[in-house]
């Protein structure tokens, strides 16, 4: 997994900026007054009293939705590659 | 200074460079290996330059320099440092403009702000000198015949600073020009957000360290993730004082961790700033100061207007003269460095996240928006960090209004009856940070700012939350954490109180006329 519960919360958002409102949706602010908290994602889940199998089942979620982005961003890449080969082929 | 500002010429004469040493100990930098931190303005979504960041064997040399440091900076004599902090308020004055446009174009705040915010810098420097001479201990009255009973401030060593994204460098001097004229040295960890104006404020100092010998490690900046410069920062029991501003979920970690080593804090944390507006108000100078303290900064200060209580006689007439005003700002919204412009970007995309979710709050728990919202898109807006500054009428009791957010929507609360009640009203929040009221009737005002009043740490009357002077102490309680900086009698967390009784007899007398013989 590329996320791990003691990443972080500082590392986080900035390498996975979706990260932020995943958790936020879970109640967890990872920005307030417009700077990361302190200290790993553990630490903000155990703030908000999430349990142990809580914070693993999280962990998951977020490399899930990681994988889910990659994905997603790929097709985008493919589409594009895929656009400025028809307008090549076009112009040939 | 205009559109014209060419922020590359600003960047060579601040003597920032492509990719920067992120950590000195005054005029020697250090050439780290941690990981590389790109600052990217929220002006224009441009790179403006990179810092090589701070290791932990880094953090340790700095820490190692400014012990030995504090040996000798702490029987230097005051007004003797204090002429350093004279003269780093002077290369402020010279180096004002390009600090002040640095400032706009890293935090995004308008370029007026950028200077008033490089002039605060100024100011506290002036005030540091004249108390340096200041200082004073008290000399009391002993019972005991032939003794001198007194207490003197003596220097507590090194203060660790971490300051926030929004005042980029005026707190670090707010703390700096006190701690070191107090005898401390400094260690600073600024946002790592706006690391570039914080590595050029040390470049303006550092030709006056070195004219003035002053030791290596009495002014020290680490730029360093919370990996190298948090948990371990905070735990260090070298650091005597640690002044935190910032939000009150990381101020609560602090004041847990150092207070575990008992070290001391000065916490200045987030606010839910409200101004009350009185049927006995002049309504024109309440609209403008509260509009100010709403959209200044694109809301993003500790002391920005977060929600205004209005009577009921008076709530519609005032709503209406803020969507009016509202509509005008919204005429002037775009580039900070444009003269013409009054509201500049948020910081960064998690700031707009934040102002997005805040509105669809307020709705869903039955408020209603009643001006602005909107991100802004086409020439100008690329980054997406433009938005119209809102207006939503609201209740107190709404969870998102209890909670500080740190972008431009202010909520109108109606209040009815006296004015005990706004007051209520006012202090039904978490934080404690800033309140005003407006009002022209004395007994409104006096209630107002007395016992059964505000329990704000700022509690202004016919003046906004915002744009506090330097020369009354700053902070607030409740969440807001209780610390003080800047001015008045704030010097005192600087240092350690000392009690002394000095024996001139050649007898031995104890206190409370206890006897204890040998013989």
């Amino acid at each position: 997994m590329e996320i791990e519960k003691d990443m972080t919360i500082e590392d986080l958002v900035e390498d996975y900026p979706f990260a932020e409102e995943f958790l936020r949706v879970k109640g967890i602010k990872c920005i307030r007054c417009g700077e990361p908290i302190w200290g790993t994602i553990e630490d903000a889940c155990k703030e908000k009293g999430f349990s142990d199998a809580e914070i693993d089942q999280i962990i998951i979620e977020l490399n899930k939705e990681l994988e889910q982005n990659k994905n997603q961003n790929n097709e985008q890449d493919n589409q594009h590659t895929r656009r400025i080969e028809t307008t090549q082929l076009k112009r040939d | 200074m205009s559109k014209t500002i060419n922020i590359q010429d600003v960047l060579k004469r601040l003597s920032l460079k492509e990719i920067n040493e992120g950590v000195t100990t005054g005029t020697a930098w250090f050439d780290t290996e941690g990981k590389i931190n790109k600052s990217y303005s929220p002006v224009d979504g441009s790179l403006i330059a990179s810092v090589k960041t701070a290791t932990l064997d880094d953090y340790e040399k700095v820490m190692q320099t400014a012990e030995k440091a504090f040996e000798q900076w702490r029987m230097t004599p005051a007004p003797v440092r204090a002429e350093v902090v004279r003269q780093i308020g002077n290369a402020l004055r010279e180096a004002k403009e390009d600090l002040g446009a640095l400032v706009t174009y890293e935090m995004g705040k308008i370029y007026v702000e950028g200077l008033g915010e490089v002039q605060e810098m100024i100011d506290i420097c002036d005030f540091a000198v004249g108390q340096a001479r200041t200082m004073n201990g008290f000399n009391l009255q002993s019972e005991r015949p032939m003794h001198r009973l007194m207490e003197q401030y003596q220097p507590l060593g090194i203060v660790g600073i971490i300051s926030s994204f929004n005042f980029p460098v005026a707190v670090w001097m707010w703390n700096t020009a006190l701690a070191i004229t107090a005898g401390d040295v400094v260690v600073w960890k600024p946002s790592s957000k706006t690391p570039l104006t914080a590595i050029a404020s040390h470049k303006i100092i550092e030709k006056v360290l070195r004219k003035n010998n002053v030791p290596e490690g009495v002014f020290n900046l680490i730029i360093g993730r919370s990996s190298v410069m948090g948990d371990n920062f905070l735990d260090d029991k070298r650091v005597r004082l640690m002044s935190m501003t910032g939000s009150t979920a990381v101020g609560k970690r602090v004041g847990e961790r150092v207070g575990k080593r008992l070290g001391k804090t000065i916490l200045e944390l987030g606010g839910n700033n409200a101004v009350i507006v009185t049927p006995k108000a002049n309504l024109n100078m309440a609209l403008m100061s509260t509009v100010f303290g709403t959209v200044g900064t694109a809301g993003q200060r500790c002391t920005s207007t977060r929600r205004i209580i209005l009577h009921e006689d008076i709530y519609d007439e005032f709503k209406n003269k803020m969507i009016d005003a509202y509509k005008k700002i919204k005429e002037r919204i775009g580039n900070p460095l444009d003269p013409d412009v009054l509201v500049g970007p948020l910081h960064d995309i998690y700031a707009v996240n934040q102002f997005k979710y805040a509105i669809e709050q307020v709705q869903k728990e039955g408020g209603k928006m009643v001006f602005g919202g909107e991100i802004l898109e086409g020439p100008g807006f690329e980054t997406g960090t433009y938005v119209v500054p809102a207006i939503a009428e609201a209740e107190n009791h709404y969870e998102i209004v209890q909670e500080e957010t740190f972008a431009p929507i202010v909520y109108l609360i109606k209040y009815r009856g006296d004015v005990e009640n706004a007051i209520a009203i006012n202090n039904d929040v978490p934080q404690g940070l800033s309140s005003a009221i407006f009002t022209q009737d004395m007994q409104e005002a006096e209630k107002f700012y007395s016992a059964m009043g505000s329990d704000c740490g700022i509690a202004n009357v016919n003046a906004g939350t915002s744009g506090a002077e330097i020369g009354g102490a700053f902070g607030g309680e409740k969440d807001t954490g209780g610390g003080r900086e800047s001015g008045s009698d704030a010097w005192k967390a600087y240092m350690r109180r000392q009690t002394t009784t000095v024996n001139f007899s050649s007898d031995l007398p104890l206190a409370q006329g206890i006897k204890f013989d040998l013989d």
